[in-house]
């Protein structure tokens, strides 16, 4: 009973958990330029995000290492500095940008201009790593995200054209606009595979202390909690497909956003937006805050623990808490958040393999993982589009440089 | 028994003997000695190690600072391998980190920031 109370708690925080501002304007601007066509690009994404989440937790529970720390005992201290800092560069502009979209969505319910919410926002954040507990901010946090259903349920009222969406599962080449075609589906396969997710998700193994008996509870978590993940990011790509893209509209404003929903539900549509962005952002931001510390943490061997009070791990304590600061600079200087989301997106995507590769060693290696190595089909999914979405980027961002943006 | 020093030894993570995590093996001392063969002597536990795999001017500007932080800073904090012994993943020390100066900079930041900050 206790693991089936675990199981469902486990989803319901994956799927509260899964949206945040890179996967909500990513796939909105998916869905306003090319309507139904990138489908695929969240399906993939999710698909390998999901092969990852299970990856990591079977790694954790099995072999009680946390994946940074097993990055450093196998391939040392030499090779571990780099996916250290290029995963610390990128996550620094992905935090940057859930500060800024809850800064934007807190401007949006006040009419107060966004560089003002920064501090405000991290502040909030911060507190809350501060002051509580792992179990308070994955599941607290994660059952608020849960208001992000709302976008699934404006997408069913819509009803859409089922046979045209399941076309777009099938990559298809754009008629035209091909270089702005190719970054969005790389944006959104880095705001789907979040590397910040795994490595958050791997250190929640170990500080709740999994062990074997988790495996199946995992794989149950991992497919049924992305997967719906996934299917909420659809339903925002459906909905803009089906309100923006006939008028021809792109998004380039957080200010569209509550567009999404104000024709369906009307006044309380535009609340909706709002709350669900202010949720996923703060939820995102704490994941990522914590996530980093443990990347460091775990990589140096300190104390570490969201369950210890900051007196008994203070070097962890104080890298969130300057982390936080320094990304909340961006906001703070005016810096447009659409615009970091889309830079730190296909940032995250162009540097996947980087820590992907790495892990999947790991991840085929007996003396961590005894009979738990992964199987082909595992390797295989992960291998392909971490490789396909960093080619992708590689060859799309110069293009949309040169394109204008 | 037999330890491979850069696959087993090097970078594996420390616990202390209160079960702390106290860091990880940043560099391996040994002892060479006339006529005999070299013998392991020390493990080394600190950044100025660390980053003296990376870079030793690196490791002489934060020898520099640590040293700012009192008496016996500036050097790598060196366990004695006779002291260590192999448990699982990790390896256990039988002292205190607190007598060591592994938990310098970790105290020196308690106490001046995360103590004076409500909550902390």
């Amino acid at each position: 009973m206790k693991k089936i109370f675990e199981v469902a708690l486990g989803i319901v925080t994956s799927v509260g958990g899964f949206l945040e501002i890179g996967s909500i304007t990513t796939a909105a601007q998916a869905g306003a330029s090319f309507g139904f066509q990138l489908g695929w690009s969240i399906a993939l994404g999710t698909l390998c995000i999901g092969f990852l989440v299970e990856m990591s937790g079977r790694f954790s529970a099995v072999s009680k290492h946390t994946i940074p720390d097993a990055m450093r005992e196998r391939f040392g201290a030499n090779f571990f500095a780099v996916p250290l800092i290029v995963m610390l560069a990128v996550s620094l502009l992905v935090l940057a940008a859930e500060i800024g979209g809850g800064a934007v969505a807190l401007e949006m319910a006040t009419g107060i201009s966004f560089p003002v919410w920064a501090l405000p926002v991290a502040l909030l954040a911060w507190a809350l790593l501060w002051a509580t507990t792992f179990s308070f901010i994955e599941n607290g946090v994660s059952l608020l995200g849960l208001v992000t259903l709302a976008f699934a349920v404006g997408a069913f009222k819509l009803h859409p054209d089922y046979g045209a969406l399941v076309k777009g599962f099938v990559p298809t080449l754009p008629h035209d606009n091909k270089a702005h075609y190719w970054f969005i589906a790389v944006s959104v396969l880095g705001a789907s595979i979040s590397p910040y997710l795994y490595y958050f998700y791997s250190s929640g193994a170990i500080e709740e202390k999994w062990d074997e008996s988790y495996i199946s509870i995992n794989r149950a978590i991992a497919a049924i909690g992305m997967g719906f993940g996934g299917f909420l990011s659809i339903a925002v790509l459906v909905l803009a497909a089906l309100v923006f893209h006939p008028r021809g509209i792109s998004v380039d404003h957080y200010q569209q956003l509550p567009e999404l929903l104000t024709g369906v539900f009307h006044r309380p549509g535009f609340w909706l937006v709002i709350a669900s962005l202010a949720v996923a952002c703060l939820g995102a931001t704490l994941e990522i805050a914590l996530s980093l510390a443990y990347l460091i943490a775990q990589g140096f061997g300190w104390n570490w623990g969201e369950d210890l009070a900051p007196r008994d791990d203070a070097r962890f304590a104080l890298t969130y808490t300057i982390l936080i600061l320094a990304a909340a600079l961006f906001t703070l200087f005016g810096m447009d958040p659409l615009k970091l989301t889309e830079i730190s997106m296909s940032l995250t995507a162009a540097s996947l393999p980087l820590g992907t590769f790495p892990f999947l060693i790991l991840m085929n290696d007996r003396e961590y993982l005894g009979e738990h190595t992964n199987g082909r089909v595992g390797n295989a999914v992960v291998l392909v589009i971490s490789a396909l979405s960093a080619l992708l980027a590689v060859v799309s961002i110069p293009l949309e440089l040169v394109g204008g943006g | 028994m037999k330890f491979g020093l850069i696959a087993e030894v090097l970078d594996e993570q420390l616990v202390d003997s209160t079960g702390r995590q106290a860091g990880r093996v940043d560099g391996i001392v040994l002892d060479l000695r006339d006529g005999k063969p070299p013998r392991l002597g020390y493990i080394e536990v600190s950044p100025i190690t660390l980053l003296s795999r990376f870079n030793r001017r690196f490791a002489r500007w934060y020898a520099f600072y640590d040293r700012k932080l009192g008496e016996g800073r500036g050097v790598a904090t060196r366990i004695p391998w006779t002291r260590l012994q192999r448990k699982g993943p990790t390896f256990v020390m039988d002292i205190d980190a607190e007598s060591t100066p592994i938990f310098a900079l970790e105290d020196w930041l308690r106490r001046h920031i995360v103590e004076r900050i409500p909550g902390g």
